[in-house]
C-alpha cells in the first residue's frame, strides 16, 4: 500500500478543450476534436486492463539525451508487461502538457538550474501542485514533506542541511520524480570571442555581458589546452581561450539557439516558453544578482536588514536613483512592490483565486508583505525564512508596473489550449520587451533571430562598487544576436561558416568530434546543476502508488545513461541535490544508485528480476505477460 | 550565408542537371520554336501556374499557424507509427556505407530538386497543354493535400525518434542542408513525405508522356525509386510516411487527370477553403 495515498483526483474533463476548438471552426478541426482527444490514441489506465503508458519527451533534434532516456524507459516498461509509447513533443507543448494542463502520464526533461536549495519547496509542496509552473507538476502530495519544506526554509548550517536531508531521503522513498543525471553543458565557441567573467558559463547573464569579441594581435596561449585533447574523453577540463582572430561582424556577436522559443516569446514570467531564462536575465534586472555564488546588490544600490529573521524580519532595500527602464520611463519603488504583488497573482486580485506567477511566484512567496517607503526605498516583510533564503526572493526581475498593469486580465485567447484560468500576464508573448537591464530590444525576426543592443542608460555603465567592478563600462560588443539552429550540428556548421560566434544552448556530446576537428573552434564544458529527470503524474494510476513509482524507477540505468547518453559529460544522481553541499549522505553516488539499483546491468534489463518485483508489489501479468493493475 | 551558399550551390547543380537532360531528352527543333509560341503558351497555363504559386504561397504564410494548430489538436502519431512498422528504417539502413551516403544525399537533395523542375521544362515545349496544366495542377494538389495533413497530424521522422537506432545520415553528412530544409519544413511534418508523392507524382506523369519522352520516362522513374529509398536511408521519414506519400501523389494525378480544366478547379479544393476558414478564425 501507498504510504502516502494522494487525493483521488477525477479525469480532467475536457469540455473546456472542445467548446476552445469549437472556436477555432468547425469542419475538419471541430470534428477531429469531438472524436479524439489529444490523449485518445493512449487510453487511460483501467483496473483490470492491460496498462498503457504514454512517456512525453524531446524530439531528439532539441534533446538527445531526454530522448534517449525516455526510450530506454519506454522499452523496458515494454519488456516487463506495460505497453508504453514514446511521445516526441516540442518543447513548449511538452512544458504546456507537464507543467500547466497536468495531461501526461509520463515525462522526461532536464530540470532548469536553481541555486537555494528552496526551489525544492515549490516543486514538491502539495499547495502548489494546481499552480502553473516548475510547481509541483507531479501532483505529489506529503503532509511531512510540506512541513520539513517549510522548516528549511528558516533553518541555517548544519540544521539545515540535517532537514534537507530527510527531505531528500522521503523523496527518494516516494519518488515523485526519479532524478537521472546532472549535465555538464557543452558549447562551441569561435575563437574570435574571448569570454570574461565566468570562463565556465558563457550561457549565462554575466557570461554574455562580459564576452567580447577577441583582441587585436593575440597569440593562441599555449598554455590552454585545445578542444581536441577534451574528444571523447569523460574529465571535465577547464575553457580553452585561444583569441587569434579579430572579425567578428560589425562588433555584433552572434550565438545559436537550438531553443527557438526565445526567437517567439520572450515574456520572463512564462513557464512553457522559458528554459534557462537566460536570454530574458539580460533584458530585465533584479534587485540582487548572484555573483560568485551570493546575492549582491544590483538593481539595489543597498540593502539593511531589520528585525530578526527567520521569525519577522524587514529588509530596506535602496533603489538606484538613475534607474531607468528600455523607453526612458523611471524606474522606482513603485514598480518593485508592484512586481512582488504580480509575481504572486498576476489578476491583481481580480479573479476568485490568485494567479501567481509561473516563473519567481516561488521566490515571491517568501514575502509576507511590500511597502513603498519613499520613492526610491521598499522594505520587504518576510516570516519564517532565513536570511539566506530570503534573499533569494531579490533575485526575481523587476517589471514595469506600466506595463505589466495591464496585463492582469484574465486570458482568453491563450486558454485556448488549455483548462486552467491563467491571466494575460502568463500567456503574453512580449515580443516587444520593455525591461531595465544592460541590454535591450532591438529586433526580432520569428522563430529566426533576436537582436539585443547594449542600453546605453544602464547603470553598470559607470558602475564603481567592487563586487560590479568586472562589469562596469558595460559589454564590450554593439550587439547580441540569439539565431536559430535546428540541431547541435547545424549550430556547429554555422560557426564554422563564420555565420555564428557560439552555441547558445548545449550541444549534443555526439558533436565533440567535429569540435575536435576544427582548430577555430574551442569546446567548453560547463558543469550545471540542471538534472534530467523522469516525472511521473501521481494523479493518474498507476503512477499513483509510490511503490510502482520506485521499481520503474528501477529500470532506467542511471550509471548507463551518464555513460553512454551523455558520453561522460554528466553525473549519475539520485537526488535533486546531488551538486549541492546539501546532498543526504545516504543518497552519494558511488558506483551505484543508492536508492533504487537498476534491475540489470550495463544497460541490459534483467527482464525476470524485474517482473518478479513487479509480482512481489502485488501486480500481475495476464497470459500474454502483459502487466495488469487490479 | 551558409543557406545562400548551399541554395547556390544547389542553384547551379539543378540548373546543369536540367541542361544536361534537356539535351538529351528534348527536340532542339521544339525548343528553339519556344520563344514565338511563349505568350500563347503563358496565357494557357496562367490559371494552373497562379494556382500552384497561390498554394505554394499560402503553405509559406500558413506553415507556422498550421504548426501552432497543429500541436493545439495535438494528435502525435509519431509513437503509433512507430508501432506500425517498428526498426524498419534501420533495415534499411543496414545497407549505408560512406559513399552510398554521399549518393543518397545527393539523390535527396539534388535529385529530388531536379526532378521536379524538369517536367516544367520539358512539357512547356510541346505543343499540347496538356501535359504541363496537368502537372502544375498536380504539383498544386500534392502542396495542398500535404498541408491538411501537416496540420492535422504531428508527426516526427525516424531519426527524432530513434537517434541510436536509425542513424541520422543526411544531417550529420551535411549540417547546413538541415539549415535549408529547416527553412522551408519543419520537422514535425514527416507524414505524409513529400519528397515521394513528389517524385512518384513525377514518375506518374512521365508515363503519360512515354511516346514523346521515353528517355524521360526511364530515367525519372529510376530517380523517383531513388528519392524514395534515400527518404528512408536517410532516416528522414517512415515507411509509413513514404506509403502514404505514393498514395497521395496518385491521388494528385488523378485528380489532375480529371480537373485540370480550371474552371472547375475551385469545386475540388476543399482543403483549401478549409484551411484559410481555420486562419481566419484564429486571427
Amino acid at each position: 500500500m501507498p504510504d502516502d495515498p494522494p487525493a483521488e483526483r477525477p479525469p480532467v474533463d475536457r469540455i473546456g478543450r472542445r467548446r476552445a476548438l469549437g472556436l477555432i471552426g468547425t469542419g475538419v478541426f471541430g470534428l477531429l476534436g469531438g472524436c479524439y482527444g489529444p490523449d485518445g490514441l493512449l487510453d487511460r489506465s483501467v483496473p483490470g486492463e492491460p496498462l498503457s503508458v504514454s512517456i512525453k519527451s524531446l524530439p531528439a533534434d532539441a534533446d538527445t539525451r531526454a530522448l534517449r532516456i525516455a526510450r530506454f524507459l519506454a522499452e523496458n516498461l515494454t519488456a516487463v508487461g506495460v505497453d508504453a509509447t514514446v511521445v516526441p513533443t516540442r518543447r513548449e507543448t511538452l512544458m504546456r502538457d507537464v507543467l500547466v494542463n497536468q495531461q501526461f502520464d509520463v515525462y522526461v526533461a532536464p530540470f532548469p538550474e536553481r541555486a537555494d536549495p528552496d526551489f525544492l519547496r515549490p516543486l514538491f509542496h502539495s499547495r502548489y501542485a494546481e499552480t502553473a509552473g516548475w510547481y509541483n507538476p507531479f501532483g505529489f502530495e506529503d503532509g511531512d514533506v510540506d512541513s520539513l519544506l517549510e522548516l528549511q526554509r528558516r533553518q541555517r548550517g548544519d540544521q539545515r542541511r540535517q532537514t534537507l536531508a530527510t527531505i531528500q531521503e522521503q523523496l527518494s522513498r516516494a519518488q515523485p520524480l526519479s532524478v537521472v543525471a546532472f549535465v555538464d553543458e557543452l558549447r562551441a565557441l569561435s575563437s574570435s570571442v574571448a569570454l570574461g567573467y565566468d570562463a565556465n558559463d558563457v550561457h549565462s547573464k554575466l557570461g554574455y555581458l562580459t564576452l567580447s569579441p577577441a583582441e587585436l594581435d593575440t597569440r593562441p596561449d599555449q598554455a590552454v589546452r585545445p578542444a581536441t585533447e577534451t574528444t571523447g574523453t569523460p574529465e571535465r577540463t577547464e575553457t580553452t581561450r585561444t583569441p587569434e582572430r579579430t572579425e567578428t561582424s560589425d562588433g555584433t556577436i552572434r550565438m545559436t539557439l537550438t531553443d527557438e522559443r526565445a526567437l517567439k516569446n520572450l515574456n520572463p514570467l512564462s513557464a512553457t516558453a522559458r528554459g534557462d531564462g537566460v536570454v530574458t536575465s539580460l533584458l530585465y534586472d533584479s534587485l540582487g544578482q548572484r555573483i560568485d555564488g551570493r546575492v549582491r546588490p544590483w538593481l539595489a544600490d543597498s540593502w539593511t536588514w531589520s528585525g530578526e529573521l527567520p521569525v519577522d524580519g524587514t529588509l530596506d532595500v535602496s533603489i538606484r536613483e538613475d534607474a531607468t527602464w528600455h523607453d526612458g520611463t523611471d524606474l522606482d519603488a513603485n514598480d518593485v512592490a508592484f512586481t512582488y504583488r504580480f509575481l504572486s497573482d498576476t489578476s491583481m486580485g481580480a479573479l476568485e483565486d490568485p494567479v501567481p506567477a509561473p516563473r519567481f511566484s516561488g521566490r515571491a512567496s517568501l514575502l509576507t508583505d511590500v511597502e513603498e517607503l519613499d520613492n526610491t526605498t521598499v522594505r520587504l516583510a518576510f516570516d519564517s525564512v532565513s536570511r539566506a533564503v530570503a534573499r533569494e526572493a531579490l533575485t526575481v526581475p523587476v517589471l514595469p508596473a506600466h506595463v505589466w498593469e495591464s496585463r492582469a486580465s484574465e486570458a482568453l485567447a491563450g486558454g485556448i489550449d488549455t483548462e486552467e484560468t491563467l491571466t494575460e500576464a502568463v500567456v503574453w508573448a512580449n515580443r516587444d520587451p520593455v525591461g531595465s537591464g544592460p541590454l535591450q530590444f532591438r529586433r526580432l525576426q520569428p522563430q529566426e533571430r533576436l537582436v539585443l543592443s547594449p542600453f546605453e542608460d544602464h547603470f553598470l555603465a559607470d558602475a564603481t562598487a567592487t563586487h560590479l567592478r568586472p562589469f562596469a563600462g558595460g559589454v564590450a560588443y554593439d550587439g547580441l544576436t540569439f539565431r536559430r539552429a535546428p540541431s547541435s550540428e547545424a549550430a556547429i556548421s554555422l560557426i564554422k561558416n563564420g555565420d555564428a560566434e557560439g552555441t547558445g544552448l548545449g550541444i549534443a556530446p555526439s558533436s565533440i568530434p567535429t569540435i575536435g576537428r576544427d582548430p577555430s573552434l574551442n569546446l567548453s564544458v560547463t558543469p550545471t546543476r540542471t538534472f534530467y529527470h523522469v516525472g511521473y503524474n501521481a494523479r493518474r494510476p498507476p503512477f499513483d502508488d509510490p511503490a510502482f513509482r520506485r521499481l520503474v524507477a528501477r529500470l532506467l540505468d542511471k550509471g548507463y545513461f551518464a555513460d553512454e547518453v551523455f558520453e561522460g559529460y554528466g553525473d549519475p544522481a539520485a537526488s535533486p541535490l546531488a551538486r549541492t553541499d546539501s546532498l543526504a549522505p545516504s543518497l552519494a553516488w558511488e558506483q551505484r544508485d543508492p536508492a533504487t539499483p537498476f534491475f540489470g546491468e550495463n544497460g541490459r534489463l534483467d527482464t525476470d528480476r524485474a517482473r518478479g518485483a513487479f509480482r512481489d508489489a502485488g501486480y500481475q501479468y495476464t497470459d500474454e505477460g502483459e502487466l495488469v493493475v487490479t | 550565408m551558409v543557406l545562400l551558399e548551399f541554395l547556390g550551390k544547389l542553384l547551379v547543380g539543378v540548373l546543369a542537371m536540367v541542361a544536361i537532360a534537356g539535351w538529351l531528352f528534348l527536340d532542339r527543333e521544339q525548343a528553339t520554336a519556344v520563344p514565338q509560341r511563349s505568350w500563347q503558351r503563358l496565357r494557357e497555363i496562367a490559371p494552373h501556374l497562379s494556382l500552384l504559386v497561390g498554394v505554394l504561397a499560402l503553405n509559406r504564410v500558413f506553415r507556422n499557424l498550421g504548426q501552432e494548430l497543429s500541436w493545439m489538436l495535438g494528435w502525435n502519431i509519431t509513437g503509433l507509427i512507430y508501432t506500425i512498422e517498428g526498426d524498419f528504417v534501420a533495415l534499411v539502413q543496414v545497407i549505408a556505407t560512406p559513399p552510398l551516403t554521399v549518393f543518397f544525399s545527393f539523390v535527396y537533395l539534388y535529385g529530388y530538386v531536379f526532378l521536379a523542375t524538369f517536367p516544367v521544362v520539358a512539357y512547356w515545349l510541346l505543343a499540347d497543354a496538356d501535359p504541363i496544366q496537368r502537372t502544375l495542377v498536380a504539383y498544386a494538389l500534392n502542396y495542398g493535400i500535404g498541408l491538411v495533413f501537416y496540420t492535422l497530424f504531428v508527426a516526427f521522422g525516424p531519426r527524432n525518434l530513434l537517434p541510436n537506432t536509425v542513424q541520422e545520415l543526411l544531417y550529420t553528412a551535411y549540417p547546413q542542408s538541415q539549415i535549408l530544409t529547416s527553412t522551408v519544413n519543419t520537422n514535425t511534418n514527416a507524414f505524409p513525405s513529400l519528397h515521394t508523392s513528389l517524385s512518384v507524382t513525377v514518375a506518374l506523369l512521365a508515363r503519360r508522356t512515354r511516346d514523346v519522352y521515353p528517355g524521360w520516362y526511364a530515367l525519372s522513374t529510376g530517380l523517383a525509386a531513388l528519392v524514395v529509398v534515400s527518404t528512408m536511408y536517410l532516416g528522414i521519414h517512415w515507411a509509413t510516411d513514404v506509403v502514404a506519400g505514393a498514395l497521395l501523389a496518385v491521388a494528385s494525378v488523378r485528380l489532375a487527370d480529371r480537373y485540370h480544366d480550371l474552371p472547375r478547379v475551385g469545386e475540388l479544393l476543399p482543403e483549401r477553403t478549409r484551411v484559410r476558414t481555420a486562419e481566419r478564425r484564429n486571427d
